[in-house]
This record gives C-alpha cells, structure tokens and sequence, in this order.
C-alpha cells in the first residue's frame, strides 16, 4: 500500500504532507497568520452547523453535476489559486491543474505560481477538457497586471480572479522563523531544512536546479521573476494598497471573459461589484492567511448571498477539508467552492495523483452528506437540511436550540 | 469475576474493553465516522442539560418501570441493534439476549449480527429485529418472514444509512464487516492472545467462523472471506414505498430508526408506523449529524402523542434516559453501553451495563423528585421552557 492509499481523508493526506515537505515549506501552506484565530474559526463555522438525516427519500440516482458560469463541472468545486504547488511537488501546478482538468473541475493559476501559464493551458487546457482561470495580484505598477491579463486571455484562461483581500502582505511569522522568504534564498535555517528532507530535495528541488535553476515565478514578466526582498525597489513596485474600483472598471474592459473578485467580505461591497460588471465573487478570507480577526467565511456568506441574489455567481473558500463542507456553503448560498490547502496537501504526497485523490475524497464525502440528508442534485441542498432555526438562507436564532442549554 | 466488580460505570467498561478486544474490534464499536464531531456532540447534547434537586418528596416508593408498546419493561431502556456483539465476546449476542431477558427489557437483534434469529429466539424474552433493507426487496421480504415466524415482536427499520459511511479508522485498522484477515488485524489479535483464544478460536474450533447468519443465502459469507457483500445491502433507493409494503407483511410492533425530522415523523405516522427511533446511529454515520437529544423536542411535539418515540445515541449515563425521557422520549436504546458490558463478561458484562444505568436513572429520579417516569417532565430542568422544549435559562 503507497502512502497515497492509507490516506483516507484530508487530514490524512495534510499529516503526508507534513512528514514529506519541509518544515517550512509545509508550514508556508498549512499556517495561517498571526495566531491561527482565522484559520480555526473558518473550521469552527462549518463545524457547528449540525444537519439532519432526510428519511426514505430514494437518493439512488443523485448527481453531484451542476454548472460554473454556464459550463458543466462534474461537482460544485474548483480549484483555489495558490503560490506552493509547485514547492509540493516538482512543477505542481501542472500536477494540480492536470488532475482538476481529470476530475472535471476548473483549475486556478495564480500569479505566483512557478509553472508558466503557457505550458498549463498546453497540458492541463482547454484540449484536454481542463478550465482553467487565472487569478491575478494587482501591483503598484499597473503595467504588468495588463501585460498578465492580455496573456492570459491569449492562452485561453475563461476566467480572470482579481484578488483583493491582500492589499498589505500578512503577518505570516512563521516564515521568517522559518527561514523560508520568497523568492527562495539559501539560508541557514531553511538549508537544514531541506537536509533533513532529502526525498524532497531529491524530487522537487533537484529537479529545478537541474533545469531551470531555483524555482521562481514564472508568470511574472521577466524584469520581475527574480525580485529581491532586499532590493529597496521591490517594496514599492509589489505594493498593492492603491488598488481600487476603478481597477476593476479597468479590468471589466480589458477582459473578455468572466470577471470575478476574491476576498469579498460584505454584502456592500458585494452589490458595488455589480455594478461594475463582475460575474462572479469568491467569498474569502485567504483560507484566514491575512487578517487573523477575519470572520469565518460561510458566516458572512448568507449576507452576501441573499443581497446579490441570482446577479452574481458567488462561490466561497477558506476551511473546505470535508464534503460536508461543500454541502453546508452550497445551502447558505454558493454555488460552488474553492479548495487550496486540501488539494495542495495531495499534491504532495502524489503530485497529480494525490491531488486527484484529494478532490475524489472531499466528492465522496459530499456524496454521502448529500444521500444522507435526502437530497439528489445539488439544487436541493438549501438550509432546509439544517438543524437549527432559519428565515431564507440565513441561520438565525440558533441560540433557541443551542445558547439555551 | 474481578475485572467486572471493578467496573463502576460504563466508562469503566469501556477502559476494560479497550484492554480487552483489538484495537480494530474496539473501534469499530466505539468510534463513529469522520472527524468524531457528531459523536461528542451527542454527549455535549445530554451533558448541558441540567436539572434541579427537588426537596422532600417521599420517593421510596419510586420505580424506573414502565411499559412499551403495551407490555412491561423494567426501565425505560432496551438494547439496540449492533452488528459487533459476536466480535465482542464468543456468541456475543446470545449473552447480550440473555442479560436483556434477565433484565425484562426488550432485545434488538441486527440484521448484522452473527447470531441466527432462531437461536436467539430460544432465549425468550422480548425481542426485536432490525431491518437493513437490501437492493433485492425480496430477500428482505423474506427475512421479514422469517423474523415473524420466531416470535419477534417489532421490526425496525433502519432509516439513515442510505449510503456506507467514511469510518476511516476500520480501513487504517484493517478491519471491515465482513473482512479480510489483514496483517495488521492479524497482528493486532496476536497482542490481545486472550481475546484471540476466547472469542476467536472458539468460533474456529466451533468449525464456523463468525457470519451474518441472517443474511440470505446467496449474501451469507463469512466475516472473514474477504468478499463484500456491501453493493448487494446497498439501499440507496429505500423510500416510503417500501414501508408501506412492510406495513402490509409485518403484522407487529413497526419502527422507523434514524429519523431526524418532524415533517419526517409526521410521514411516518401517516404509514402507520407504532414507533421511531430517534437517532443518529451513535454518530456513526453523518458526522454532520444533529445530536438527536436537541431535535427531539421538535419531533415530540409533531406527534409525541401519537406514537411511541425511542432515543439513541449517546446514552451513557442513567441520568441521560430521564433527560430523555422529560424531553418526549418513552425509552431510549443503548448501543455500546452494553456492548462494552459484552465485552468484558459476556452476559454477566452486559447484565452489568444494565445495571449500572438502571441504578443511575434510579438516583436521578430520586434527586429530581419523581416517583415513577410518567412524573419525569421537562419541569426537572433548570431553564425555560416552552412545551416540550427547552427555551432559554
């Protein structure tokens, strides 16, 4: 039995992860900041909704099939964009993106990551079944935000995903003990590191030195693939803090395709994307990665959900480890969710294959929670499986069942 | 026997069986599904419920008896249906049936259990059968048949488990109903010798390994043949159709186990079923699950006096059968309460299980000022309340 077939959940392939990663690398994609408030409140939220078993309801031909801005996906998931696949596995982002396009979900690439997007719409496109979006950062200097966005597009990305949730980096500390800083410099801390992880360094890291040296970002334009944390300009060209509305419009115009915003966090803010020609939101907090006082996503989702109504597709992230999970999102109001840590924990412990084993895992989950709570499409999943007062989407009043005892 | 006299209560048994079964036995009795979340919410659920002395009522007179369906019980509890009793101790749900019988409470015999029913039969007392309804509906018709034909006296119809559940632990234990001999089970067994003499290889030199012996038999194998009979009781399509039909062959006592719901319930009743089961499967199933104390009430006031409702899930405590008991409930089932008793001292084990419970309730009752169940209310609890219902303290 591999590795791969003794994990037999999420936090089976997080604890591979852990043991086959370095510390740092690791830690980079399992932490959150500050100290972890955001990250367990995410988990608390899903946790806490409790629902009911739906009795003798024939469940025999359910399907976990809906569709993303029109198109068909094999279930109501996709892909999060993140920056470490392929520090889990030598060009992960393809793995990732190869097994998303398996599994029929849509993949995101995100501005940081270390596979070009040239050779991801190649492998992992629209030729061989995959839909691929692209998330983009938004730096001071405008210009390369363009230059992405226009090639995305000539790449064949359906999707461009703005994130705005990160206008200033994080407190993430633990990097810096870590000693892991990106762009990847050698130091001491990480060094010994990655000694005491030789398989890793033997798989994922030998083989970039061997071929394009130390993994960097190959998205960015040239003049920026190698930017320094010590070099005085970096700071001033990688900030993001001017971001605003007025990018979007900007955006709306130069992008063709369908236009989402991620790390939207009130019903305002919301509507206002709207109005700017948006087709679709992803409720975020950065799976609790930037302001550790972040409230739980799902818990703002019902907000959200019930002011844009059926105007925008909204999907949610931050804290999907089980299909219940999706189950829960999916009744308050998304129409589908993101996974980053899950599938980047089964990228490496399997590249392709552990992430394809991830999204297998979370679709069976989601398949039992649906036949358990009676409900055969993913349409008949609404807040109606839940225990626990509710008016509409929205939860409400669980202190009549809960707070009371 | 010593070990037995040590235990106090049921987590005392507990602890003993740990010792004594192998960990893939253990676990599959005692761990649930997933991340364990429905499990300890089912405790969380009777733990914060509580309740007043009542001062100076005459209770020496008090008595946990009560009846069900119309015939008497000697506390508000029977035992429900588990398919591990065989595993727990040799003929372990021969020994639990004895205990049930000896203690005048109603016995649930699994369809997965690996006692054939007419064994069990010839113990006496009051018996019931729980129905896993397969693909082919008439094996399960059949079965039904046969479970008439020895006496039992109710059906229950296993509701909430449409689909396996993620119980991860039994494939990392390598242990499965029915299973492959596994290395690590086989290692496993080799560090719990006496388990393995005493239960084991009594059923080897018995010449029969451990079977569901109810099953059909085309579905019949043995536990340890390594060929599942999983997609065969697949019964994703049970729907109330088929309680109509069972309504229609089964003549006795008819319950629902696994219901959550009041517009459920209220179905229920309408298929002229006498009874249901509350109940998450001891959390065993959707780790999601409300603990089925909390949605009691609300079912209870649907049609609590229209029909008998049973509990499960979670009772470890007498304390926690009168909770239920004040929130709607006639009785509650316990599952591996009496299994951990099994575990430990066969019948003598189970009997204990029983007894430590009955004792337990019998306090309660004492301390709360209720001479007989029917004076057990929700006016025991410390908090507001509207109806069955608890509101807010």
């Amino acid at each position: 039995m591999s590795a791969l077939d003794r994990c037999l959940n999420v936090y089976d392939l997080r604890a591979a992860a852990k043991r086959r990663l370095p510390r740092a690398v690791f830690e980079f994609v399992d932490r959150g900041s500050e100290d972890g408030i955001a990250v367990a409140n995410n988990r608390n939220a899903f946790e806490r909704i409790k629902l009911r078993h739906r009795a003798l309801v024939d469940v025999s031909g359910r399907t976990m099939n809906t569709t993303l801005f029109g198109k068909p996906v094999s279930m109501p998931m996709a892909i999060a964009p993140t920056g470490a696949a392929g520090l889990c596995w030598h060009e992960g982002e393809l793995e990732l993106a190869k097994a998303a396009a398996k599994a029929k979900i849509p993949f995101t690439l995100a501005t940081g990551a270390m596979t070009s997007m040239e050779k991801i719409a190649q492998e992992a496109g629209p030729g061989v079944g995959g839909r691929l979006w692209f998330q983009l950062y938004v730096w001071n200097k405008r210009e390369m935000a363009y230059q992405l966005i226009e090639r995305a597009h000539r790449n064949g990305f359906e999707a461009l995903i703005v994130t705005v949730d990160t206008i200033v980096p994080p407190n993430r500390e633990y990097n810096t003990h870590n000693g892991f800083i990106a762009p990847y410099k050698p130091n001491v801390t990480f060094a010994i590191d990655i000694m005491r992880h030789p398989l890793w360094f033997t798989n994922v890291l030998m083989k970039y030195l061997t071929t394009i040296g130390m993994p960097r970002n190959e998205n960015y334009p040239d003049e920026y693939k190698r930017l320094s944390r010590d070099d005085p300009n970096t700071h001033q060209m990688t900030r993001q803090d001017s971001l605003n509305w007025e990018d979007i419009k900007i955006f709306r115009d130069k992008w063709p395709g369908i236009l989402m915003i991620k790390g939207i966090n009130r019903p305002d803010d919301a509507l206002k994307a709207i109005e700017y020609g948006v087709d679709g939101i992803v409720v975020s907090n950065h799976g609790g990665r930037n302001m550790d006082s972040v409230v739980a996503s799902l818990d703002v989702l019902p907000e959200i959900a019930e002011a844009v109504g059926e105007r925008l597709t909204v999907i949610l992230d931050s804290g999907v480890r089980r299909g219940s999970d999706i189950a829960k999102a999916l009744a308050l109001g998304a129409k589908a969710v993101l996974t980053g840590r899950a599938t980047l924990y089964g990228t490496a412990v399997g590249g392709t294959a552990g992430a394809f084993k991830a999204i297998s895992l979370i679709r069976n989950e989601l398949d039992k929670t649906m036949a358990y709570t009676g409900c055969r499409s993913v349409d008949e999943v609404t807040t109606d499986i839940f225990f626990g007062g509710r008016q509409g989407n929205r939860l409400f009043e669980r202190v009549m069942d809960e707070a009371a005892f | 026997m010593a070990n037995l006299d040590h235990c106090l209560n049921v987590w005392d048994l507990r602890a003993a069986a740990q010792r004594r079964l192998p960990k893939g036995v253990f676990e599959f009795v005692d761990r649930a599904t997933e991340d364990h979340i429905a499990v300890a919410n089912n405790r969380s659920a009777f733990e914060r419920i509580k309740l007043r002395h009542r001062a100076l009522v005459d209770v020496s007179g008090r008595s946990v008896a009560t009846t069900l369906f119309g015939k008497p019980a000697s506390l508000p509890m029977a035992i429900a249906p588990t398919g591990a009793a065989g595993l727990c101790w040799h003929e372990g749900e021969l020994e639990l049936a004895r205990a049930a019988a000896k203690a005048q409470i109603p016995l649930t015999l699994s369809t997965a259990s690996m006692t054939p029913m007419e064994k069990i039969a010839a113990v006496g007392g009051r018996l019931w059968f729980q129905l896993y309804v397969w693909k082919r509906r008439d094996l399960s018709h059949q079965l039904i048949e046969r479970a008439n034909r020895n006496g039992f006296e109710a059906l229950i119809v296993t509701v909430d488990s449409p689909v396996g559940a993620n119980r991860e632990y039994n494939t990392h234990n390598g242990f499965g109903l029915p299973f492959n001999p596994t290395v690590r089970f086989t290692l496993d067994m080799m560090r719990h010798p006496s388990w393995t003499t005493s239960v084991m290889m009594r059923y080897f030199t018995a010449g029969r390994f451990p079977r569901h012996e109810n099953y059909p038999d085309e579905y019949q194998k043995s536990i340890l043949s390594g060929v599942g009979s999983r997609d065969g009781m697949r019964a994703d399509s049970l729907a109330w159709d088929d309680i109509a039909k069972f309504r229609d062959i089964w003549p006795g006592v008819l319950m629902l186990k696994g219901v959550n719901r009041p517009d459920d319930a209220i179905k229920a009743l309408s298929y002229g079923v006498d009874g249901i089961v509350v109940s998450n499967h001891g959390g065993r199933n959707m780790d999601s699950a409300a603990a089925t104390l909390d949605v009691l009430p609300e079912i209870a006031e649907a049609v609590g006096d229209k029909m008998t409702l049973i509990l499960d899930s979670g009772v470890r405590r007498g304390s926690d059968i009168v909770k239920a008991l004040a929130l709607g409930a006639k009785a509650v089932l316990t599952g591996r309460a009496t299994l951990y008793g099994t575990a430990v001292g066969g019948e003598a084990g189970a009997l204990k299980a029983i007894s430590i419970l009955k004792n337990e309730a019998d306090k309660t009752m004492a301390y709360t000022g209720c001479r007989s169940v029917d004076e057990v209310s929700s006016d025991i609890f410390w908090g507001y309340r509207e109806g069955n219902r608890l509101m807010g303290a």
